[in-house]
């Protein structure tokens, strides 16, 4: 009947779309692995462009300079967030603007929230560089990881809490003992989230960072690289930048299971 | 009641910071776009609406028409495909489709300049296509494919297409099949069910998704200046270069204010499109 | 005899290597009101949506007036159904609800208003014709559905489960105000329902499946009073079932006491069997063809009656005997008491056990 055909065009749309997706992305990993290094001819299998990044200090100091920006905001955006998510579904009745604040940094434009941040930085007369693109990288992190645990504990029994205080524990060892261990699955799929978008932020870090080599993070050393002369280290660096955010997407998703936001 | 005081106190820290790094620093920039500008690019403490003047100044709403035009294009089609893409998906069997979406959106994930580059690639003059074309003996002059406003459309849909997948799966997948069937029952055709009944049920969906695309599209300026190959300015790059090159402050704050206004503009507008599909909520039972 | 309206010849449906609906064979006349009562699983909602055309046939056929409607899509069958869900359009309100329907038959933007305006006053719903269906009740919604399929006239109208989702007493008068809209509309309806008591007040005809299969098709009063098979017996109101074994023709309980049936026992010497009797068929105090003896373990009062629980030697599980308020005023029966009831031949029905 004319399902069969629906279902065809179906597979079909499907077939397109997944190759408009990946099809860019495959080219630049198959790159990586091309002896030339240039899309014109694939000359032969090698990882020699891999060997060539870690010949490369600028991007060795950026990588350095990335994970340390990555785990602090990671660390610090954790904490708060879900601290923050237990607050919020723990008080239940939030005002209009309490969601708005807490949805905001992940609506507003990166441009706005970057030169807000840098105007704010410079007036205060701050010293910028790697500890102001953490500061500032926290700030939409924690709305991530807030979104991921509240996804969590909105099928969250909260009766067992009921229960831990009427056996006798005090809040802190409720927390401790009860919310955190059923929270932890959410919490750690919400650090790994908050660690890729921390990874992969550009135009925040780009205006935080200061002047100086001394912060530039792997985006901003890839941004470099494609505006003032591609080399074919980028196709490289280019697949293992994706292949961290890859892998730390799927152990987030497998920790939680539809938790990411907006799904 | 001790016990109220429980959330607030989880709260703090995290409202704290978001108080004093996004709400402030919002907030000066909304004061700083009624500052004047200094001599030598400070800025001088005096009142004015020069800056916003300046935005409707015919060179500078040029470029935000022109970044509006391109917005709406990438916008536009990113909904068509995402939700062509997100109907396919939620017509396959109910067991697949969670890993059908995932693998829509893996590509959001990694990162925005490497999935840029990677069109850079593509459309280069020394590029794949280019050269594809050559291999399937296509001879003479190639037309431009880099450095054009189409590749910075191209790379717009390209980026955001997933999360357009996403917004679009939502209300897809929660559609009870029972009333797509009610509609053939009653005689209308599969077209006719899609465009009388699947579409306007779904259409907040697109809604968000449009409006995520053109909001994100209007303010970037890396796309524009990586495949537009810094041809043409769009708002973003305009905001860009005065905080980062003109150090024209001021102008930059009043840019993205703009920006904001928009972008809350276009939240409303998605917010009364969800309202009107869900049928108006509520007169009975109270 | 006439052709009947609709006509199912070994209608079959394989989902996999499952038949959910597997060699049905049925005809259903004009101006009839058919139930097709099963457990879920038993594919009674598969055969009705085959009658749709939202399922296609395995194998078989199904003819309407006489002619192949197998092969037909939904949208272009003389048949509609009421889903279990109702599937209104959460976008239109109740008249655009009602309208859609007329719309996809061309009819001319006057006529739709009439009919539209019509059937509303019928269900008595004109008032909130340009209300959103998340705006009414759920017994208002019920009606709303009926409507929006009712209004097209139908050969045929096929309603799943119409009265599942309201509450009891609705449904009572729901179950009524069907058979009223049936009779006025003058058109064919088949309901699916699991609900057995609904099945036998509205129906002029029942179908019991299992197993994808038909079990017994009759008149309510032919399918209560006359069980074909033990499953028949059992899944229809109450029944009494007491173990026997086959001996020289005739069945005997556990303690050798013969049970006089007037139905022909065709069952070989030796084989197991069970006796089935309806509670209200137990009478106390009469002489009647068979007797039994056992002690009240408990009583429930349901207001017109009384159910006792009647522990006897002979089964293991008690008997349960209905007393009507009148009897139990005369006989007094209290928990601990024993008790002889008595049945006659006429009301008892051997099964294979």
């Amino acid at each position: 009947m004319a399902d069969r055909n629906t279902f065809r065009l179906m597979l079909l749309i499907l077939g397109v779309i997944f190759a408009f997706l990946y099809i860019p992305i495959s080219v630049l990993v198959g790159l990586s692995f091309n002896e030339g290094g240039l899309p014109t001819a694939w000359t032969g299998f090698s990882v020699k462009w891999y060997g060539a990044l870690l010949q490369n200090s600028d991007i060795l100091q950026a990588a350095g300079n990335t994970l340390f920006v990555a785990i602090f905001s990671t660390i610090l955006s954790t904490i708060l967030g879900s601290l923050l998510a237990v607050g919020v579904e723990l008080r239940r009745r939030n005002g209009k603007w309490l969601e708005t604040i807490i949805f905001a940094p992940m609506i507003i434009p990166d441009i706005v929230l970057a030169i807000a941040l840098l105007s704010f930085f410079s007036l205060l007369g701050a010293r910028m560089g790697l500890h102001t693109i953490v500061v500032s990288h926290v700030v939409f992190n924690l709305a991530f990881v807030c979104a991921v645990v509240r996804a969590r504990l909105r099928n969250f029994d909260w009766s067992i809490v009921e229960a831990s205080t009427d056996l006798g524990a005090s809040t802190f060892t409720t927390l401790i003992r009860v919310i955190l261990p059923v929270l932890m699955p959410a919490i750690l799929a919400g650090a790994l989230l908050a660690f890729t978008l921390s990874v992969d932020e550009f135009i925040i870090a780009f205006f935080t960072a200061g002047a100086g080599r001394s912060s530039i993070t792997l985006p901003m050393q890839i941004y470099a690289m494609i505006r003032f002369g591609v080399t074919p280290e980028i196709n490289a660096l280019a697949t293992v930048v994706m292949g961290v955010s890859v892998i730390a997407l799927a152990l987030s998703q497998r920790l939680n299971r539809g938790g990411l936001p907006g799904q | 009641m001790t016990n109220d005081r429980r959330p607030l106190i989880l709260m703090s820290p995290a409202l704290l910071w978001l108080f004093g790094l996004m709400v402030v620093p919002c907030l000066l920039i909304l004061a700083l776009a009624f500052f004047r500008r200094g001599l030598y690019g400070g800025i001088e403490y005096t009142w004015t609406l020069e800056n916003i003047a300046l935005v409707f100044d015919p060179l500078y709403f040029k470029i935000f028409m022109k970044s509006a035009g391109i917005a709406g294009l990438a916008a536009g089609i990113a909904s068509v495909l995402g939700y062509a893409a997100a109907y396919a998906i939620a017509s396959m069997p109910r067991r697949h489709q969670p890993m059908l979406l995932f693998f829509a959106v893996l590509p959001f994930w990694s990162n925005y300049l490497v999935r840029t580059y990677a069109w850079i690639v593509l459309l280069n003059r020394e590029g794949l296509i280019v050269n594809l074309a050559r291999w399937f003996g296509f001879e003479g002059e190639m037309p431009k494919l880099l450095y054009t406003e189409s590749a910075v459309v191209i790379g717009l849909v390209y980026n955001y297409l997933p999360f357009v997948i996403l917004s679009c799966y939502a209300p897809l997948s929660r559609l009870n099949p029972e009333i797509a069937e009610a509609s053939r029952d009653l005689g209308a055709s599969g077209w006719k069910t899609f465009r009388r009944i699947t579409l306007p049920m779904t259409v907040p969906g697109i809604a968000t998704g449009f409006v995520f695309v053109f909001v994100l599209s209007i303010g970037n300026f890396v796309t524009p200046a990586l495949l537009g190959g810094g041809q043409f300015q769009m708002i973003g790059n305009l905001v860009y270069a005065q905080f980062l090159t003109a150090n024209d402050w001021p102008f930059g704050a009043a840019l993205s204010m703009v920006l904001i206004l928009v972008m809350l503009g276009l939240l409303m507008l998605q917010a009364v499109v969800t309202e009107r599909a869900s049928g108006g909520k509520k007169q009975i039972d109270g | 005899m006439t052709r009947p309206l609709l006509s199912l010849q070994n209608v079959k449906k394989c989902f996999g290597t499952i038949a959910a609906v597997d060699g049905v064979t049925l005809d259903i006349h004009e101006n009839e009101f058919f139930a097709l009562l099963g457990a879920s699983g038993s594919g009674k909602t598969t055969l009705l949506r085959m009658l749709a055309g939202f399922e296609d046939l395995t194998a078989g056929d199904i003819l309407l007036e006489g002619t192949s409607i197998a092969n037909i899509p939904p949208n272009r069958r003389p048949v509609n159904l009421m889903f279990q869900t109702y599937a209104l359009f959460p976008h239109m309100t109740v008249a655009q609800n009602i309208a859609y329907g007329l719309e996809m038959d061309k009819l001319p933007k006057a006529q739709i208003k009439t009919h539209v305006d019509e059937i509303l006053q019928v269900i008595q719903l004109a008032h909130l014709a340009k209300r959103k269906p998340d705006q009414l009740s759920g017994g208002q919604r019920q009606r709303v559905a009926l409507a929006r399929a009712l209004v097209k006239r139908p050969k045929v109208l096929l309603l799943d489960e119409p009265l599942g989702a309201l509450d009891k007493k609705l449904r009572g008068e729901m179950q009524l105000e069907l058979k009223r809209l049936q009779h006025e509309f003058g058109i064919t309806f088949i309901v699916v329902t699991h609900d057995q008591e609904e099945a036998l007040v509205m129906a002029d005809r029942v179908a019991i499946m299992q197993d994808g299969a038909l079990l017994q098709v009759g008149t309510p009063h032919e399918i209560y009073e006359f069980p074909e098979t033990r499953f028949a017996a059992d899944f229809i109101g109450v029944m009494n079932f007491l173990p026997v074994k086959v001996s020289r023709g005739a069945a005997h309980t556990s303690n050798g006491t013969r049970i006089a049936t007037d139905k022909p026992l065709d069952l070989p010497d030796g084989s197991a069997a069970v006796a089935a009797i309806r509670p209200e068929r137990l009478h106390v105090g009469i002489q009647s063809d068979n007797m039994l003896t056992g002690e009240i373990t408990a009583i429930a009062y349901h207001g017109l009656d009384l159910l006792l629980h009647i522990m006897t030697p002979l089964a293991d599980t008690p008997i349960i005997s209905r007393m009507t308020a009148d009897v139990a005023d005369h006989h007094n029966p209290a928990v601990g008491q024993q008790i002889t009831v008595g049945w006659s031949a006429r009301d008892t029905h051997i099964f294979p056990a």
